[in-house]
């Protein structure tokens, strides 16, 4: 006991002398302590709450295990419409192709399939493969009646049915199942499916105005005026019949059209025409009167429509010597 | 000589596919020439007739056929005066004419067809109207001075109108009608037009005694009383040309009054006939605006006489694109120089169009340069080299051998 006290004793002593700053035990009196105080005060002891064994800890953060992509483990003969079933955007790890794109430098490969924006952005048509379709098929199938004889081909069914009818529907996940743009209805027809007379025709072309495509020779009515499909249906084909029958009423006022309104040229109302019949009855005592040929008329009508060309001028040429009696 | 010419003919012949041989079928036809020139048969005053290949010695058109395609046949000189002493024939070719001391015309396919239509027509009926169309230079204005050249020797009365356009685009002086309200006269064009008719047709106006139907009063003391002959009618409106142009139109009424009575047959020849129907003329009228060509004076009797409504004439008329001016001049097609309005006062009428060379006439031409002398620098393979350069244009080819 003896023995240890002075030990401790002489530790304490010893750690005075050399202004030990860790201990912070009082053993002996006040006097002793001012007496250390007063030997090194430029030293300040800083108090620390905290156990060693806390400042050394860090936390770790446990990263779960990356999973290998699902590719690597689907079998050869698996059934693709599962795994795909409808549209989606791209993933990397369930698609088993070798995908790449993307721009790089000259002379690397294009980006893999791995985090590529690029094949996320582009639509894919990985739901629509032949076998989802052919699948598809043969789910509706059931609710198909059998398509009517007689009509095998688009030529025996477009003389029955020539006006097509064209709506869209619109399949989507919202409160409502109503889409605005499904009301638009828009019907098209072969012009060469009505019948016209000459007068007719051109009123109908000039009452259609644009619906009529001069290349295609196909009119074209759309209506979406109307909240409803239904409507609009009925209205476009109002749209067609009332201009159809419109197009055979001749107004009085049409009488009034003159030479410059003509949209072609006619040799029936023209000068080429009185020209041509004061030159054949020139001298003619009888009531019979000569006409122009047909040929005649035609070739000046293709020469002032058809505009001026090699043939059309020697046509016109030929035809004229023939009326003159010009011997060739 | 015969066995000269024969071989001639084949060295030429032969030259057209081998340049090389050139020089010595041109040395053969001097031979020929000089051949000729010593021929004892010939008489002293007339010089002998050139014969080559490529001329033909039949001076007269209406005897001229298909034979003749692609040969030289010389105006006689009287002739040439008579006829285009007041124009008619291009300034360069009129140059080329004096240069070369012979008036040379190429009988050409447009003008054969031509002469046929005319000497096959019956003048009973309606006058025919001859349109002759093509691009620039291929020889329209030609191809009319030789039906002219026809129906000079054949009793036609010319009414022939140089170029149209003249009036339109550079008339020497214009003058307020005096008649005609609103109307342009152009005094010193009828004038020389009068001029031209006259010398044109003096011998067979003084032939036929041609009469005016009716009296025309000029002014209050002049007038030309009805019975007066044609011609005193056409040296009253060169005399006094303030009337020149009325008188133009009083004497192209008379002629086809006349014409329809058969008294006299008449061949119309407008160049530039399109410049009638042109929107606009550069002349200008009181009000500083430009006036439109139905309103000169002159316009109207040429008109009149290009229209069907008489008989025993003939009408060869030039459409021509040198006779718009710009923004009108895309297209050498009668219809689109005509105008829609030109169209309806001619139709029907007959187009004839006329083309560049053939390679027989091209051939032909380029003989007829190395016997005048014009062409002396013959490199091997310079008809090849002319060929692509002018794309056998008549007017481009004149021009390139300028050089040569």
């Amino acid at each position: 006991m003896a023995a240890n006290l002075a030990r401790l004793l002489e530790c304490n002593i010893r750690c005075n002398n050399a202004a030990a700053v860790q201990s912070g035990w009082r053993l002996f009196s006040n006097q002793r302590q001012q007496q250390t105080e007063v030997e090194d005060d430029e030293e300040f002891r800083v108090l620390n709450l905290r156990t060693i064994k806390q400042q050394a800890r860090r936390r770790e953060i446990k990263k779960n295990a990356v999973q290998p992509p699902r590719t690597s483990r689907m079998p050869v003969d698996q059934d693709w419409t599962a795994v795909w079933s409808g549209p989606r955007s791209f993933h990397p790890a369930s698609v088993p192709l070798p995908l790449r794109q993307g721009y790089t430098e000259r002379g690397a490969a294009a980006p893999s399939k791995y985090a590529n924006a690029e094949l996320m952005k582009i639509p894919n048509f990985l739901h629509l493969t032949p076998p989802a379709i052919r699948q598809q098929c043969e789910a509706i199938k059931k609710f198909c009646t059998p398509w009517p004889k007689g009509l095998e081909t688009e030529a025996k069914w477009k003389r029955p049915f020539p006006i097509e009818v064209i709506t869209t529907d619109y399949c989507h996940s919202l409160p409502t199942i109503r889409h605005p743009e499904a009301r638009r209805v828009t019907i098209t027809l072969k012009l060469s499916d009505l019948k016209f007379d000459a007068h007719a025709k051109d009123k109908f072309l000039r009452l259609v105005g644009e619906r009529y495509n001069q290349e295609t020779g196909v009119l074209t009515f759309s209506a979406d005026r109307c909240p409803m499909r239904k409507q609009n249906y009925d209205y476009a084909m109002y749209l067609l019949t009332a201009c159809y029958h419109e197009s055979f009423v001749t107004e009085p006022w049409e009488a009034t059209k003159s030479e410059a309104d003509m949209e072609v040229y006619q040799f029936e109302r023209n000068q080429a025409k009185r020209s041509a019949e004061g030159i054949l009855n020139w001298n003619a005592t009888g009531e019979q009167k000569d006409a122009p040929s047909a040929n005649y008329a035609k070739s000046v009508e293709a020469l002032i429509n058809e505009g001026e060309n090699e043939y059309n001028i020697a046509k016109y040429k030929e035809e004229v010597l023939k009326m003159l009696k010009i011997a060739i | 000589m015969k066995m000269l010419r024969k071989q001639f003919v084949n060295l030429s012949r032969v030259s057209t596919h081998l340049p090389r041989n050139v020089l010595a079928s041109r040395a053969a036809s001097r031979g020929a020439e000089m051949s000729t020139n010593v021929a004892p048969a010939e008489t002293a005053t007339a010089p002998p007739p050139v014969i080559n290949e490529f001329r033909t010695g039949v001076t007269n058109p209406g005897e001229q056929s298909e034979l003749h395609v692609a040969k030289f046949y010389t105006i006689p000189i009287e002739e040439k005066k008579q006829i285009f002493s007041g124009g008619g024939l291009p300034k360069q070719y009129e140059k080329q004419i004096k240069t070369f001391t012979e008036a040379c015309l190429m009988v050409r396919s447009p003008a054969l067809e031509l002469l046929h239509y005319i000497k096959n027509a019956d003048l009973t009926k309606p006058a025919v109207r001859y349109v002759l169309y093509g691009d620039n230079g291929v020889g329209k204005t030609l191809t009319m001075a030789h039906v002219l050249h026809y129906g000079a020797l054949n009793d036609f009365l010319l009414v022939h109108v140089p170029w149209a356009p003249n009036w339109m685009k550079r008339p020497k002086e214009a003058a307020n009608s005096a008649s005609q309200e609103g109307f342009i006269d152009l005094p010193f064009d009828a004038a020389a037009w009068l001029i031209h008719f006259k010398a044109q047709n003096s011998k067979l106006l003084q032939r036929l005694q041609l009469k005016t139907s009716k009296e025309y009063v000029w002014s209050k003391r002049e007038s030309t009383p009805a019975g007066a002959t044609l011609i005193e009618l056409v040296e009253h409106g060169i005399a006094r040309i303030k009337y020149a142009s009325e008188t133009t139109a009083a004497l192209i009424s008379e002629l086809k009054q006349l014409a329809t009575a058969g008294q006299c047959k008449i061949m119309v020849a407008i160049d530039g006939y399109n410049a009638f129907f042109h929107p606009i003329t550069r002349i200008f009228s009181d009000n500083k605006q430009r006036v439109s060509p139905d309103r000169i004076t002159l316009t109207q009797p040429f008109l009149d006489i290009t229209s069907y409504d008489w008989t025993n004439g003939v009408c060869v008329l030039s459409v021509d694109k040198i006779a718009m001016t710009e923004g009108y001049m895309s297209s050498y097609m009668p219809r689109y120089l005509l105008g829609k309005e030109g169209f309806e006062h001619l139709d029907p009428f007959v187009p004839v169009h006329v083309g560049n060379y053939t390679d027989k006439e091209f051939i032909s031409y380029i003989n007829y340069y190395l016997d005048r002398h014009w062409i002396s620098k013959t490199q091997p393979g310079f008809e090849e080299q002319l060929k692509f350069l002018s794309n056998m244009n008549p007017y481009t080819l004149m021009r390139l051998v300028r050089g040569l």
